[in-house]
């Protein structure tokens, strides 16, 4: 069994010795050849080797900077796949045929981001309010009941009626017709006031459903990033993490994935007279509409009423105008959205429609042109720069938040920064191992040695268990790999003091052998239990790093525990089985 | 055979027991009086803020760029430089004058142009992520302990178990003490280190207590100091060689590892220290206080 055990855990352990490249894997299609790709790469990054495989184009970088670089500008380029950022490891066949890959390393090794996003709870709360204030004025009108004010605050609906209305009545009413609220109920004097707010039930169901659907969202947000193995997950009520491994550019992934951005489509109201003689005296000087900013920080005003907006955006694309060659996003409508526009650009040929951007509470007009003819379904825009483009296509194309998400917790760790920290991790490890090698060599001799086979065996084995599992590989379950060695040897020093006990008691050392393991194992399965309830406590409650270091720490203490008392007690048995021995090497 | 200490030997440990007392109890109020006066020095994981390290393409000159970042109304920052000249850490508390995305736009967009570098390390930790982080760190210790105190009842008698936690009471006061004193930053990390010092210390308990078990079975005639004494000196070479090996690992964790298991590496040398000491001293000298008061051992 011990001999399975090792050659089953030396081969899964195997992938993790093959090196890995920096790389980007673009999908082939009949649009593109491979030196268009290389091309737009730009030949001052130098390309290690292109591969290509089943459908894909594999491009090698020597390093990390090259691999972004040549990321960047094919993100940017306009081209028509997907591509994405990976690690390229010539694993052999007969490995991946038996799913034998190497650990997944965390991004604290790899480098990349991680973002921690929270649904904005007030947000919630306002939209909630907004309905209950509809539905409730609504019901009210309906069944005739007359109060004297009705307003909102930031907190609570407030109703009043007077003193001599059916107050028990009223709260019936409201409360049948619109359900999971709380009413309730300020009697005055004069007047009775209703103070109506949403059930905390309503709110953490409306909280779960919109982190449900802002998953989804976020989720073909990040698709489009094109980053490999991109983590998403949701966390406690009313969280989301979100970890891209490679990515450096914290500022475009944030931008793309916190943001709210969409377009509305309004017609222009007066002339720019108009529009400049609003800005000095501060208000619209034409009936229902809005002074707007334009990007060169010229005001203009635009009718209130909004043709398109962004629900009804249901495609986009980014590109160039064909005939200007400015880049441009490709919309295209809902039915809905496509017979709105239609009825509108259809009657005002000549008049100008203005493109709006809306990002959170800024409105920005991003483009201004006059209805030449009248469209319907698919139009292009332009007015954007290249990134703008490619981002805003990204999020039409996504649609739009369901609540917004505030960012609450971000790190970056540069690739640089990653790759220095596994080589220090690793060589913590090579040099831990070597100085306990050598001392438990000179302390107990050979079986000092056979402890040490014991110790690499470990290491491989725990190697194995978390490359079979998949498991991330952080740096604290790098500490917690060192910590295993120090320890691990520890229910080797039990057994191996035992044994010297009982030679120096004058048994035999067969006899000694066997009392020795007898006599330790009670004692190296307690210590070795109050850890592992240790380690599981973090385990199940750390997050983070914490769990990292608690993952390897468990696996390491069952490895050890499995290689110091059945394979080291295997080893020395081979060695001193059947032979009169007159001494041990101890 | 080798020997680091003679099998001989039988040295009085519980002889010592008041200046172990003594001992620990200067430890323990040093330390109790630093968490009062200095507290802890809690990193970013706890305390929220926003931390960057950059590496610039060149040599920078630290003022320089602190001039840059009060320009753009950045004041109240912390800059060290990290390692060489051209490696700086920044450091801005959540409830400082600065916008997240400001400054993100201001290292990106402005400070780029006139100074190129490379983030090395970005974390930005929102307020309410630490207190949770710091609720939930305290939630670990104190589940990991009962979880502890009860298998160890389960398995000797509760008395031992009410022992092993005074020793690690003991061994991780001290431990968070020394942070304390020497305000060195208290991060995630170091709470691994305290969680895994935990553990350890356990073992060490573990072992000398289950040879006591094991003697009370032998040498029933003998006085419960005895007994103790014995047990520790049986298992004295297995507790400082365990140590050492341990101490060997740490060592080159905390010279080889790099900054990020620095502090993690510190936490549990110092655990380590403090739980070797613990399990040779404290844990009997508890036990034999505790076990003083009861009549009958022969349940055992």
């Amino acid at each position: 069994m011990v001999v399975l055990v090792l050659v089953i855990s030396i081969i899964y352990s195997l992938p993790n010795l093959y090196s890995s490249y920096p790389a980007l894997e673009i999908n082939k299609n009949d649009k593109i050849d491979i030196y268009q790709i290389i091309d737009i790469i730009d030949p001052n990054i130098k390309v290690e080797n292109v591969i290509q495989e089943n459908n894909k184009f594999i491009f090698k970088f020597d390093s990390s900077k090259k691999q972004l670089d040549a990321y960047n500008k094919v993100s940017f380029s306009n081209i028509k796949t997907n591509y994405t950022l990976t690690n390229y490891i010539n694993l052999p066949d007969w490995l991946k045929s038996i799913n034998a890959y190497p650990m997944f390393l965390g991004l604290d090794l790899k480098g990349g981001v991680h973002f921690l996003l929270q649904v904005d709870k007030d947000n919630i709360k306002t939209n909630l309010l907004r309905e209950i204030e509809d539905d409730v004025k609504d019901i009210l009108i309906e069944k005739k009941l007359r109060y004297n004010s009705f307003y909102k605050t930031e907190e609570k609906v407030i109703v009043n009626f007077d003193i001599d209305k059916p107050s028990d009545e009223i709260i019936k009413t409201i409360n049948d017709a619109v359900p999971d609220i709380v009413i309730s109920r300020i009697i005055s004097d004069k007047d009775i006031s209703f103070e109506i707010i949403p059930s905390e039930d309503l709110i953490s169901r409306d909280i779960a459903s919109s982190l449900a659907k802002n998953l989804t969202i976020l989720r073909s947000r990040v698709d489009e990033l094109g980053v490999a193995q991109p983590i998403l997950q949701k966390q406690g009520k009313d969280r989301i993490i979100v970890q891209l491994p490679g990515l450096q550019d914290s500022t475009r992934a944030k931008g793309i994935l916190g943001s709210t951005a969409t377009l509305e489509f309004r017609l222009t109201k007066g002339t720019p007279e108009d529009w400049y003689a609003s800005k000095i005296s501060g208000t619209p000087v034409i009936n229902s509409s809005i002074l707007y900013k334009q990007r060169d920080e010229s005001p203009i005003l635009l009718s209130r009423k909004v043709i398109v907006g962004g629900a009804d955006i249901k495609g986009a694309n980014s590109g160039f105008d064909s005939s200007t060659n400015t880049p441009a996003v490709f919309v295209n409508l809902s039915d809905y959205g496509a017979s709105r526009m239609l009825d509108t650009t259809s009657k005002n040929i000549g008049s100008r429609m203005a493109v709006i951007f809306v990002e959170k509470n800024k409105k920005e007009v991003i483009n201004v042109a006059v209805i030449r003819e009248a469209f319907s379904k698919s139009f292009q825009i332009t007015g954007l720069d290249i990134n703008e483009a490619t981002d805003l296509a990204i999020l039409l194309r996504s649609g739009a938040l369901s609540a917004p998400m505030e960012i609450i917790e971000e790190r970056t760790v540069g690739p640089s920064l990653g790759e220095a920290n596994i080589l220090a991790g690793k060589n913590s490890i090579y040099f831990g191992l070597f100085l306990v090698g050598l001392f438990m060599l000179i302390y107990y001799r050979l079986f000092g040695f056979i402890a040490n086979i014991a110790l690499i065996a470990n290491i491989v084995i725990i190697t194995a268990v978390l490359s079979i599992f998949q498991a991330t590989l952080t740096l604290s379950g790098i500490a917690g790999i060192v910590l295993t060695v120090g320890m691990a040897v520890d229910a080797n020093v039990l057994i191996f003091e035992r044994i010297r006990e009982e030679i120096m008691n004058g048994n035999s050392p067969n006899a000694s052998i066997y009392a020795g393991y007898q006599k330790a194992f009670s004692t190296i399965s307690d210590a070795n239990i109050t850890t592992l309830i240790a380690a599981i406590a973090l385990l199940t409650i750390g997050t983070g790093a914490v769990k990292g270091f608690a993952i390897t720490l468990v696996v390491g203490i069952l490895s050890s525990m499995f290689t110091s008392i059945v394979g080291t007690r295997a080893l020395v048995s081979v060695i001193y089985e059947r032979k009169n021995n007159k001494g041990l090497s101890i | 055979m080798f020997k680091l200490i003679s099998s001989s030997l039988n040295y009085n440990f519980l002889g010592q027991k008041k200046i172990a007392i003594v001992i620990s109890a200067f430890l323990i109020i040093v330390s109790l009086t630093s968490f009062m006066t200095k507290g802890l020095n809690w990193g970013i994981d706890f305390s929220s803020g926003y931390i960057v390290q950059l590496k610039f393409e060149k040599e920078v000159n630290i003022s320089e760029i602190r001039s840059a970042f009060e320009e753009n109304g950045v004041t109240d920052s912390v800059m060290q430089s990290f390692g060489s000249n051209n490696e700086i850490i920044i450091k801005l508390k959540e409830e400082s004058n600065f916008n997240k995305e400001s400054v993100n736009v201001f290292l990106v967009d402005t400070l780029s142009e006139t100074h190129p570098f490379e983030i090395l390390k970005l974390e930005f930790v929102g307020a309410q992520i630490g207190d949770e982080l710091r609720e939930k760190g305290e939630w670990a210790m104190l589940v990991a302990l009962l979880s502890i105190l009860v298998y160890i009842g389960f398995r000797f008698e509760l008395l031992f178990g009410v022992g092993a936690i005074i020793a690690l009471i003991h061994d991780v006061i001290i431990t968070l003490g020394f942070f304390s004193l020497f305000q060195i930053e208290f991060d995630l990390s170091v709470l691994s280190a305290i969680l895994a010092v935990i553990g350890y210390s356990l073992n060490d308990t573990i072992v000398v207590y289950d040879r006591i078990r094991e003697n009370i079975n032998i040498v029933k005639t003998d006085s419960y100091e005895y007994i103790l004494n014995i047990s520790i000196n049986q298992t004295l070479t297995r507790t400082l060689i365990t140590s050492l090996t341990t101490m060997f690992v740490l060592i080159s964790l905390y010279t080889l590892g790099g900054s990020a298991v620095e502090y993690f590496a510190l936490a549990m040398m110092i655990g380590i220290l403090v739980g070797t000491y613990s399990s040779i001293f404290v844990a009997s000298t508890s036990l034999y206080f505790l076990g003083a008061n009861a009549e009958h051992r022969k349940d055992l």
